[in-house]
């Protein structure tokens, strides 16, 4: 039984400028599920910072509905605003932490002191919050530098302190703001990592904006895609993964995808001339593997001969997902046979259009 | 020695130490002003300063009534030269201090002419918090002081320090002219017993204790300023 933590219901955010109006975030409606890690991405400027800004209220919509685990954060449906009390606002986003890109830490205090700062108007006496702050710090792996500042850390330990603090009230969600877009590659895994451990020791609801694919390729249970303030397609990360809709979509699967990057070279090496009766196309497999035996099959029953020139294999959600890039050789009618028997096999062919690997 | 000091400075010696035209006054009248002045309008120009960054569009309580208010407050004593506004604000000095001139009197005028200065200063100093910051201690449920105490103030504390030092060097600058009201201090000292009277040697020697003193307070605030930064090390 899934259980809505995030419901958002028709979220508008309009900025007014002199002459101008900008509408960052147009009627995106966004139901997150208790315990997901939810991925949302786009380019930036697509509105994604401001859509989770509404969450926790550090952006106040122009319309919708926002109900965060529970309790009704804003509605505007009929021109009449609601919105939640500051004092208890104030309460409810302690309940919800955040971590941003540039770490946002008090520069002027300690680490520990950072991590007590979230703690000052919780109901633990002094010796009892400086006690948690601790074992906050150990959960990152941070309770040797409880006394450096800020400045002395790596960018990566900066974020981990950041993710003490924002847990320091033991909340249910956790927004990452493009958490860990200034971290190089290994701060990253390390931060995804500790993020979906936390996902799983403590049942946190995880909301992860980026531009990186590669994160929630990672750890992401379900994405959506934003541009221009829409969300243009959600789905779990399979499903993104192996069979996107838009193009946008198939465009940031493909940027990050070793596939990609592995067609894009032999473009450049021009190894690969295609003949009349060859074509190239990309199969995609879930969860079962692709055997030898297909490609021995498509020459014995449709007398078409398969060349392999590129193959990879990677695990999403734990499920393995493995694509190839084939060239098939046969007379027209063959080579449909073949491919729709391919398709009868759950594998989803397409065709590589001769521009994107060819002629280049 | 000191023979040597009575021959080349025949007129700083005649002042004396005490009584009326003594060095001691004088340099006490100097302290008195700037350490007073800078209490009263170091409180109000932190206020309007805070003030300003607080009800700015982008602030944590955007106002645009109240930040005009204090904008055109700050602009407006700003623009007041300051040897016009001792005689000014005279009216309002016999209400306060019940009288208009002297040390104690000069302190309305000093502390009205320097606090729009440090008012800006302190606006500036608060601006170069990171909004980021002040966004993750409201996505931490942080009340209202906790923004303006252990964000705004804390965070700048550095660079608040930095500007402070800069007006308390303008504010002793002020105090200089406050003579022109009968406050008297170093600045007096150097005009009306030195300048007026051919004394060059008391001119040197008062504008040499006010260097003195200008130099202490620099050295003092850049030391603090370095010791309690820890954003870039």
């Amino acid at each position: 039984m899934t259980e809505k933590i995030i419901e958002l219901d028709n979220i508008s955010v309009t900025f007014k400028q002199k002459n101008q109006t900008i509408e960052a975030v147009k009627n995106v409606s966004l139901d997150i599920n208790r315990g997901d890690i939810y991925g949302i991405v786009g380019y930036s400027g697509a509105g994604k910072s401001t859509l989770v800004r509404v969450i926790n209220l550090l952006q106040k919509p122009t319309s919708g509905k926002a109900k965060i685990n529970g309790d009704l954060f804003y509605e505007n449906t009929d021109g009449h605003e609601k919105v939640i009390e500051t004092n208890k606002l104030r309460k409810k986003r302690r309940k919800i932490g955040m971590i941003f890109q540039h770490f946002n830490l008090l520069n002027e205090q300690t680490v520990v002191q950072n991590v007590e700062f979230a703690l000052k108007h919780s109901s633990l006496k002094e010796k009892e919050i400086a006690s948690k702050a601790l074992d906050l710090l150990k959960l990152v792996g941070l309770e040797d530098r409880a006394n450096a500042y800020p400045s002395q850390l790596s960018g990566g330990q900066q974020q981990r302190v950041a993710i003490a603090r924002a847990l320091a009230n033991d909340p249910e969600i956790l927004i990452s703001d493009e958490g860990t877009s200034a971290l190089d590659p290994k701060n990253t895994i390390q931060i995804l990592d500790l993020l979906k451990r936390l996902n799983n020791e403590l049942g946190l609801t995880v909301v992860l904006i980026t531009h990186e694919m590669e994160a929630v390729k990672r750890i992401a249970d379900r994405v959506a895609v934003m541009e221009n303030g829409e969300i243009i397609e959600t789905g779990n990360l399979l499903d993104i993964f192996t069979n996107a809709k838009h193009k946008l979509t198939r465009e940031f699967v493909g940027t990050e995808s070793a596939s990609s990057k592995a067609l894009a070279t032999l473009k450049a090496a021009k190894l690969v001339q295609l003949d009349d009766d060859q074509e190239c196309i990309q199969l995609t497999y879930i969860g079962s593997s692709v055997s030898e035996s297909l490609i021995v099959k498509l020459y014995k029953d449709f007398d078409v001969i398969a060349n392999i020139i590129y193959g990879n294999i990677e695990i999403l959600q734990g499920t393995p997902v493995g694509a190839l890039f084939v060239i098939v050789k046969g007379s027209v009618e063959n080579r449909k046979k073949a491919i729709k028997f391919l398709k009868e096999q759950d594998i989803i062919v397409t065709k590589v259009e001769e521009g994107e690997v060819f002629n280049g | 020695m000191a023979e040597l000091f009575a021959k080349y400075f025949p007129n700083v010696v005649y002042q004396g130490w005490n009584g009326d035209g003594g060095w001691l006054p004088a340099i006490g009248q100097t302290l008195y002003m700037t350490f007073w002045s800078a209490i009263f309008g170091g409180i109000l120009g932190l206020v309007f300063g805070i003030g300003l960054v607080l009800t700015d569009s982008d602030g944590i309580l955007p106002n645009r009534g109240t930040f005009s208010f204090f904008d055109k407050v700050v602009s407006f004593f700003r623009a007041i030269p300051f040897i016009i506004l001792l005689a000014f604000i005279a009216p309002v000095t016999q209400k306060i201090v019940g009288t208009q001139i002297g040390t104690t009197a000069a302190l309305v005028p000093l502390s009205l002419g320097v606090f729009p200065f440090y008012a800006r200063q302190v606006q500036v100093a608060l601006a170069s918090v990171d909004h980021g910051i002040i966004e993750a201690a409201q996505s931490l449920g942080a009340t209202f002081s906790d923004i303006v105490f252990d964000v705004y103030l804390r965070e700048a504390r550095s660079e608040l320090i930095r500007v402070t030092t800069v007006t308390l060097i303008s504010l002793i600058g002020l105090t200089a002219m406050a003579g022109a009201i009968g406050a008297g201090g170093l600045g007096n000292m150097a005009i009306a017993y030195g300048y007026n009277r051919f004394a060059n040697d008391t001119t040197f020697v008062a504008t040499l204790l006010v260097l003195i003193f200008v130099l202490l307070v620099q050295l003092i605030g850049d030391f603090l300023a370095r010791v309690l930064n820890h954003k870039n090390i």
